[in-house]
């Protein structure tokens, strides 16, 4: 990947843009595309075998993570794939939470009892809080194992337990299914949330995420985003405008485009990259209509 | 009293210059509390008393806390749910995304903006955002959520030290002095910069007591920074709420000091110190 994506020349595009306001959060795209699941949802088609998006390598992210504490980065989040692949992600982790507040996306299906133990050790001994959070996408098994694989759910149970028994609060995330019965908004946030105070723990905490036109899903995107459309909006309430992702080959506007060619904004410097985006994608009508956050709140 | 507050921050030099202030945020329609703070912040010698915005929002009879905010001659500034109230929009715009934080909200919201007189609102829509003060050698900036974003919040725990120095150096500032998160903390940085989140009155701080707090500054040889409990009628004002029909989730708060709402917004540490 790296060397053959050009970076994207925003001027003279015929997409609207968001303008960058300030650096807020550094995504570090750790494990590229490379996952252990191989969710139907999935908005960056990750998957056990050749990802299209590599893993980073430990020094570039230690790089990123100087670059950004330099920048005055508010968080930093660590993403994939699945970042407990990643060999390195312990020290990795260490390093992100001596800088700044840190979260960890994880399906929970590669995190052992040690890795569970180290991870409360690392909260602990943070100046800054660690969150870790876990995708489980329905209460019942088959539900979640149809999306997400067969063992998916019992895996990610069983690590909501351990983090919860180590005393980690782990926030669940779910992603909505608008062709699911209770599968959208406050009614998936209520059994989720059911679900784990049943489980035993008694700070339960969920995000509901929606669904994107990207990834696996790429096909069921509609109309892009129009200057008419965005006519009176506050662009500067975007993601975009406070993010920047680094990954394979670069910095990238948003954490669910990183790795194509029309989000990639410089070739690896972050303050390179603190330029407008171009909305270019039916993921950025997603964002725009519900106004999400890959963001923890 | 806005006026006093807005000439300090419209005229820029020179700012109004102070040895001791008591600065306090969050009233939530608390008056109860709002009135044992101000008594208490004069008894302590306080020069002048700031409040950083959020003067509505959870708890009973807004105005009854206006009248107190001019007769103390309290110098204050705009909070969201103070802009939202008073610019008529349809959420207290907290910045909650998590469906349950934004249910109590509404609720909230609605009762509130219900129950504040226009005049009120009006004088809400008049406070500054912002406030400079001098505070013996310090240059101080009062703001509600962050210097940057009203509705920013600045938890301890997620608040890098690397973020501060950019708010101190983009804001000319030594000292910066917020709420809005509801908990109190306050760090020295090694260049000598300290960030007081002064808390809120309105509401306990999630540590199973309904007491509350507000922050006394006072400039001696070096900046001192004290935290001071306030303990005020609380079972009063628990009665009110429920007579007012506010979701009991509310007065079990003021009664207990365990938050049991406006939790999502918790980073993990701070949420793994409270009940729920």
């Amino acid at each position: 990947m790296r060397g053959t994506v050009p970076v994207l020349e925003a001027r003279g595009t015929p997409f609207p843009s968001a303008p960058f306001v300030r650096f807020s959060t550094l995504w570090v795209q750790v494990t590229g595309t490379w996952c252990n699941l191989q969710c139907v949802h999935c908005l960056n088609a990750s998957g056990p075998r050749d990802p299209w998006l590599k893993p980073l390598c430990a020094e570039r992210v230690r790089h990123a993570i100087r670059e950004s504490e330099a920048l005055g980065v508010k968080d930093i989040y660590f993403t994939g794939g699945e970042p407990f692949l990643h060999r390195e992600i312990l020290p990795l982790l260490g390093v992100a939470l001596a800088a700044a507040p840190t979260t960890v996306l994880t399906n929970g299906a590669a995190i052992s009892e040690a890795t569970v133990a180290a991870l409360a050790s690392l909260a602990r001994g943070a100046p800054y809080s660690l969150e870790i959070r876990v995708s489980l996408d329905d209460v019942d098994p088959e539900r979640n194992d149809r999306v997400r694989g067969r063992g998916a759910w019992a895996r990610a149970v069983l690590t909501i337990r351990r983090l919860h028994a180590h005393g980690l609060l782990p926030i669940v995330a779910a992603t909505e299914d608008p062709g699911g019965e209770g599968q959208v908004g406050p009614g998936l946030y209520g059994r989720l949330r059911d679900f784990l105070v049943d489980l035993g723990i008694d700070k339960p905490r969920v995000k509901i995420l929606p669904l994107f036109p990207a990834g696996r899903l790429a096909g069921r995107g509609g109309d892009l985003l129009s200057e008419e459309v965005l006519d009176g909006f506050d662009r500067g309430q975007l993601q975009c405008a406070e993010a920047r992702v680094v990954a394979d080959g670069g910095v990238y506007a948003c954490p669910i485009l990183a790795g194509l060619p029309g989000a990639r904004l410089s070739a690896g410097d972050l303050e390179e990259s603190f330029r407008p985006v171009p909305l270019f994608h039916p993921a950025c009508v997603t964002c725009f209509e519900t106004g999400m956050t890959c963001r923890n709140a | 009293m806005s006026r006093p507050a807005a000439a300090i921050v419209n005229v820029r030099h020179p700012v109004a210059a102070y040895r001791r202030i008591a600065v306090f945020g969050g009233v939530y329609s608390n008056a109860l509390a709002l009135e044992a703070t101000i008594e208490d912040a004069r008894r302590r010698e306080a020069e002048a008393v700031f409040c950083l915005g959020d003067m509505g929002g959870f708890g009973p009879h807004p105005d009854r806390v206006f009248p107190l905010l001019r007769a103390g001659a309290v110098l204050s500034l705009q909070g969201n749910y103070d802009e939202s109230l008073a610019s008529g929009r349809e959420d207290c715009g907290c910045g909650y995304t998590d469906p349950r934080d934004n249910h109590f909200a509404r609720i909230s919201y609605a009762y509130t903006f219900a129950h504040t007189s226009a005049e009120n609102k009006a004088w809400l829509g008049s406070l500054p955002r912002h406030c400079r003060v001098q505070l013996g050698g310090s240059s101080v900036l009062m703001c509600h959520g962050s210097p940057r974003r009203v509705n920013e919040f600045l938890w301890e725990s997620t608040t890098p030290n690397g973020l501060l120095r950019r708010l101190f150096r983009d804001h000319a500032a030594d000292v910066i002095l917020c709420t809005h998160t509801g908990i109190k903390w306050h760090r020295a940085l090694p260049g000598g910069q300290h960030l007081v989140n002064v808390g809120a009155i309105g509401r306990p701080e999630n540590d199973g007591s309904p007491r509350v707090w507000y922050a006394l500054l006072t400039a001696d040889a070096e900046l001192e920074v004290e935290f001071v409990p306030v303990r005020y009628d609380h079972s009063t004002l628990a009665r009110q709420m429920d007579a007012e029909g506010l979701p009991p989730e509310f007065a079990e708060t003021v009664r207990t000091g365990w938050w049991t709402t406006c939790l999502e917004s918790l980073p993990a540490r701070e949420r793994a110190r409270g009940r729920f």
